[in-house]
This record gives C-alpha cells, structure tokens and sequence, in this order.
C-alpha cells in the first residue's frame, strides 16, 4: 500500500504541475482568461461534466466503465420537461424525480452487471442506446419550455458571486473525495478494482458496491441533466452525447488506471481543471475548435506516458 | 427466458425508433401560414421590430471590427459556402476581420460553448446559425449584454436574442416548391418519406410544419410515409434513407432530404438500390453535391438558396448594424451586390425566393 500511495502522489503532483504551466502559458496568450469573470463562467459550464466525472472516478477504479451517462443526462434533461409539463407536478418535486429516475437508471446499470454478469463496457453501450432511445420516444421531438424566473438561478445565477452550479460541484468534490479517500466503502472500491476476486473471497461486499457505484453514477447524471435544463432554459432529447467521452477523458488524465485499483479525485478535479483549461484557453488564444481537440488528445497521451514511466519506478 | 427476452428486444427496438408518423409534432406548435396552391404569395403583413438590442455597444462606425460566426457545424459544403460568402463580404467591406468557427457536430451543447469563448475574447459581432432556437438565446443574450452585436443566418434563434435574422426564404416559400417538385415528379396520390437534421431545429424543424400543412391543403392525396432523424450526419442520412426504402418497398415513391446532407444521401441510396427513376428525391442540398444524380437524371431538381449569398448578406447586415445604418423600424437594408433586401416579420430579412437547381443549370454552379 504504501508503495502504491507513492507512485499515486507523484502522477498527480506531475498533473498539478501541468496544470499550473497551463494556466500560466494560457494567462499569457490572452489577458481576458485569468480573469474571475472567465474562471467562474468557466466552472460554471463544466459543472455538469465535473459532477459525472466524480462519479466516473469510482466507477473506473472499480475497472469498469459507464458509458451511459450522457443518455441518462439526456433522458433527465426530458424527463424535467415531462414531469413538469405533461404530468403537472411542482417543478420542484420534478427536478428531485428525475435526479431519482437518473439513479434508477444506474441501478440498472449495476443489476445488469452484477446479477448477468454483463462486462461494464458492452452494458453500459447497450443502455446508452436504450435510454437514448427512451429519450427520444418520451420527449416525441418537443422541446419543453416556459420554466418560471427562479429556475434558472440554479444554471445561469449567481450564490456570493459564485456561479450555483461551482457551489454544488465543490460540494460534490468534498463528498467524493472523503467517501473514496476515507471511508470502507472507499477501501472497498480500491479493493474490488485492485483484484476483484480476492476482493470477493475477503469478504468485500464486491456486488453492493458496484450497484452503490453505478447507483450513484446515474445519480450524476440525473443531477447534471437538472443543471442542463436550468442553463440552457429548454430540453431537448439529443443533450449530452458524448460527455461519456469526456468524463473518461477527464479521470483517466487524472490518472485513474484504467484497469481500476489506482485513482483519486484530486487527480480527476486536476484533469478536468486542465480540459476545461485548455479548451477555453486556446479559443481565447484563436486556435480553432479543430485545433484544441488535437491538443487534449495530445496532453492526455502525454500525461498517460508520463504517469506510466513514473509508475513503473513506484512499483517495486 | 427467451420469449421475456424477446419481447424486451421488441420493446426497447420501439422505444428507440425514433420515427415520427404523418402526425408531424415538432415545430413546436408555432403557426404556419400555408401558400395559396396556385401562383404566388400576396402582400407580407407589416410587423412590428422585435429583435433584441446590445447594452452601450462601443461607436465602432467605420472602424475595424472582429466578427466571428458560429454555424451549427462545420466541415459540410453548405456552411462552407455560408462561410464563403461572409469572407468575401468582409473582403469587400475591406474593415472587417471575419472567422467561423464552430463545432464539428450539430450539437447545441458544444455551439454555445463556442459562442461563449468568443464573448470572453472580446469580439466586436456574432454571426449564427442555430442548433437549437430556445438554447442558444441566453447565451446570445449575455452577448447583447456585453454591448456585442448578434445577427443570425439560416436558423434563427428567440427574437430577443439577436438584433437581425437573415431568413434564406420564407418557412411557406420553400414548403411550397418543394412539394410541387414532388408533386411534379410523383404525382398527386404518391407515397413519400422525409429524411430530416432533427425534430426540434429550428429551420427544418419550421419547414417540415409548413409542408404539412400545404400538403393537406393543395396536395390532400399525396401520402405522408414517416420522418426520420439524420442529425446532419452523412453515414446516417444515408443508413435512415436506406431503411425507408427497405421498409417501404414499392410504397415509396419519394424521398425528401431536408438538409444539404441528406439529400445527396437519399440519392445515393436510391442509386445504389437501383432505385433512380422509380425514387424521386427532391430536397435542399449544395448543387456540387448533387450534380453527380442530375446528371444522371436521379434527381431532378434540388431547391436551394444561393448560401454563398446567404452569409454574404449576413455579414453586410452585421455591418450596417454596427456602424448603425440600420435601425429597428427599418424596412429594407442594403447588402452590397445584393441590392436592398426586404425587411418582413418585424426582424428578418428575406435573401429572395428559393431557387431551383436542375440539370439546366446546376453545372453553373460551383459550391
């Protein structure tokens, strides 16, 4: 373990690293992103990414995957609109329903991957489909609008100045951070990723904790779709496709192996900071939406190198 | 377990259909003002000005200014050529710097991203082509707010949230040609099948409710199959357009393409299904696109707008908005070699009537 704790330490000290140089060379090229106005707006438009990213943490140290959190975003994103619109509920109870239904939706994530023994990545494809589609069949192409005034202070208003959805990030962070880094349950996931069947014969509850996780993943989501609508003031069933892509993209930075037993979320707030980072950034600095794309992939390959050569001197 | 399974596929195959009968529901319920069936349109009723204005924008009069435009994606000929025509207005108007950026998929998320770097940068004016019209508002409000001038193109936005939309024809103008092409092509009872972006963009989504209703009211016979969703995307315009000939079988009599993407792939399934003549496909597309199927005779005739002098007027509009040459209550603005345009519905302004590519003479053309 200690050996492990060592090597963890030195990715995301190089990460840190990074991330500072980042932002240093980026505050150079344009004198308007190290502002407190772009930081906050920035944090602002990836609280929904970040949330999923928490989430996305466990579920790849687990050395699984959920590739279905943008279709549960999406489905949430509509189910809103429904809730509210076509069944009448308060919006209130509709935005804790959908938060409720994006759980579900985990959980059956997790039962298909617990009880059916399905691999991670082909259920969670396979449901990306299915509650894409149930999106699409439920919202029948309308957009819902029309929210009332107060809505939408949870997407595009301010708390002490801070955007609201930063505060709920930040507090997401905490949560996660002290669940994953300080609890058994934490230990567990490690555990369970690390070798699940030794894991299993230790007397880890292996099954339970991956329904919590995927549980909690489609929990996100549900919370991150709410965020969605609130922002963009309307729903649409085609929200959040392909920020699967991007929550991964921001825990493997982060330096989460992708085999599972070795991540924190330090490292995922880290690499999420420094995509969030690079694609204003480089608009600010006029290098085109093509271009910034090249760039992530590239920093991702770099930080995934890097860790790999540190990580081969920390295992003894 | 089997049969359990099998109903499950069953049900999750209908919950991911995403079909849409002849009950067309997207649109989102605004009005539509059908053509007469016979000859053209009478007098456009008066509007008041309602498009939103910038907060203290800066007296750029005469000054250099930086313009960026957003369209719903890029990399297709159709933004291309929207692309086009604003460099060259810019190149005219000799004091404009002019970029376009935007996303590479047609997806709202990403496009107000976009949109927000640019605010952040600093730039002088906004040109858009919206993916979504209620998503993008706020974003393009915060632009207004930063005194940032915003005109859109081709797909327009909340009217609060832009200053001018440049409308390539009007909604009913385009619903109308488009039909009687098939119409021409297919006769009056024949069976037809829509391949589209998605229900809720805002043009195709405006044109798709305005050939419903001219379909009912000057083709009643013609069949109204299915519509189906193609996301602008090339691999899947020509997969849906496949399935609707597969599904339909002989039924299928045409096939309209409402994005400059899924026209030529609606024709190339129909070439490739041995299908050219017995398929009409009639839609907007880019004439490079198509000149491979008129020249066939695949296709005969492809409705369009000149793009090119889409993003050419925009980018004049923009101009006259920011050295304040045009001002709400106007009723027509000047747009270099265009002439003056038609001011109609209060904010717009319309490029012209829609216009008909067919092999006569579509090889004049090169965009």
């Amino acid at each position: 373990m200690k050996v492990d704790v060592r090597s963890l330490f030195r990715h995301e000290t190089v990460l840190a690293i990074l991330a500072v140089l980042t932002l240093a060379v980026l505050a150079h090229q344009h004198e308007a992103f190290f502002t407190a106005d772009n930081l906050l707006n920035q944090g602002r438009l990836a609280a929904e990414l970040g949330l999923v990213s928490l989430t996305m943490t466990f579920v790849i140290v687990t050395g699984g995957i959920d590739l279905s959190v943008g279709s549960i975003l999406g489905l949430g994103a509509i189910l809103v609109g429904v809730f509210w619109k076509n069944l009448g509920l308060p919006l209130p109870l509709a935005m804790v329903l959908t938060v409720l239904v994006g759980g579900l939706a985990g959980l059956g994530n997790g039962l298909i991957i617990t009880r059916f023994r399905v691999p991670p990545l082909i259920a969670t494809l396979a449901t990306l489909a299915l509650y894409r589609g149930l999106a699409e069949g439920i919202s029948k192409s309308r957009s819902v609008r029309g929210y009332p005034e107060w809505f939408f202070r949870l997407g595009q208003g301010d708390v002490a100045g801070v955007p609201t959805q930063v505060w709920i990030l930040a507090a997401a962070a905490l949560l996660a951070a002290v669940v994953l880094g300080r609890t058994t349950f934490g230990r567990a996931t490690y555990a369970l990723g690390a070798n699940e069947t030794a894991a299993r014969f230790s007397g880890v509850a292996v099954d339970r904790t991956k329904l919590l996780i995927y549980t909690g993943s489609g929990l996100a989501s549900g919370l991150a779709a709410v965020i969605f609508v609130s922002r963009v003031s309307t729903t649409r069933s085609d929200m959040g496709t392909g920020l699967e892509l991007d929550a991964v993209t921001a825990v493997v930075l982060g330096g989460t192996s992708i085999f599972g037993g070795r991540g924190t979320i330090v490292g995922t707030v880290l690499g999420l900071v420094l995509i969030q980072a690079l694609r204003n950034g480089l608009a600010l600095a006029g290098v085109k939406g093509d271009g910034t794309i090249v760039v992530i992939g590239a920093v991702l390959i770099l930080a995934i190198l890097v860790s790999n050569f540190v990580g081969r001197e920390g295992d003894g | 377990m089997r049969r359990v399974r099998s109903v499950l596929v069953l049900l999750l195959a209908a919950a991911a259909v995403r079909a849409q009968a002849a009950g067309w529901t997207g649109g989102d319920e605004l009005p539509t003002n059908p053509l007469p069936c016979q000859g053209a349109a009478g007098a456009e009723k008066a509007k008041p000005y309602d498009g939103g204005k910038p907060t203290n924008p800066p007296n750029l009069k005469g000054k250099k200014i930086t313009v960026v435009d957003v369209p719903k994606l890029i990399g297709i000929g159709y933004f291309n050529a929207t692309s086009k025509g604003i460099a060259d207005a810019a190149k005219e108007l000799g004091n404009v710097d002019a970029k376009t950026d935007g996303p590479t998929q047609a997806n709202i998320d990403q496009q107000i991203t976009f949109i927000d770097n640019y605010i952040t940068s600093g730039v002088n004016g906004i040109l858009f082509a919206a993916n979504d019209p209620v998503a993008i508002s706020p974003v393009l409000k915060k632009a207004l707010g930063k005194g940032i001038h915003v005109v859109g193109y081709d797909a327009n936005s909340e009217p609060g949230a832009r200053e001018w939309f440049v409308n390539q024809a009007e909604f009913n103008g385009i619903a109308k040609s488009l039909l009687d092409n098939m119409a021409k092509e297919i006769g009056e009872d024949g069976a037809f099948a829509i391949v589209t972006s998605t229900f809720t963009t805002p043009n195709q989504a405006r044109w798709i409710s305005e050939m419903s209703a001219y379909a009912q009211k000057c083709h009643p016979k013609m069949k109204w199959l299915e519509t189906v969703e193609a996301q602008e995307d090339n691999n899947l315009s020509f997969q849906q357009a496949n399935t609707l000939i597969n599904k339909y079988g002989d039924q299928l009599k045409g096939l309209f393409g409402m994005t400059s993407v899924a026209t030529p792939a609606a024709a190339e399934a129909v070439t490739q299904a041995n299908k050219c003549g017995k398929v009409a496909v009639v839609g907007l597309a880019t004439p490079n696109a198509m000149k491979p199927y008129v020249n066939k005779d695949c296709v005969k005739s492809v409705v369009l707008w000149n793009p090119v002098d889409l993003g050419y007027a925009a980018m004049y509009v923009l101009r006259a908005v920011t050295d304040g040459t045009l001002k709400p209550g106007a009723k027509e603005v000047k747009a270099g070699k265009l002439g003056e345009l038609k001011v109609v519905n209060g904010s717009e302004i319309l490029l012209g009537p829609p216009f008909v590519y067919n092999k006569g003479n579509i090889n004049n053309f090169d965009f």
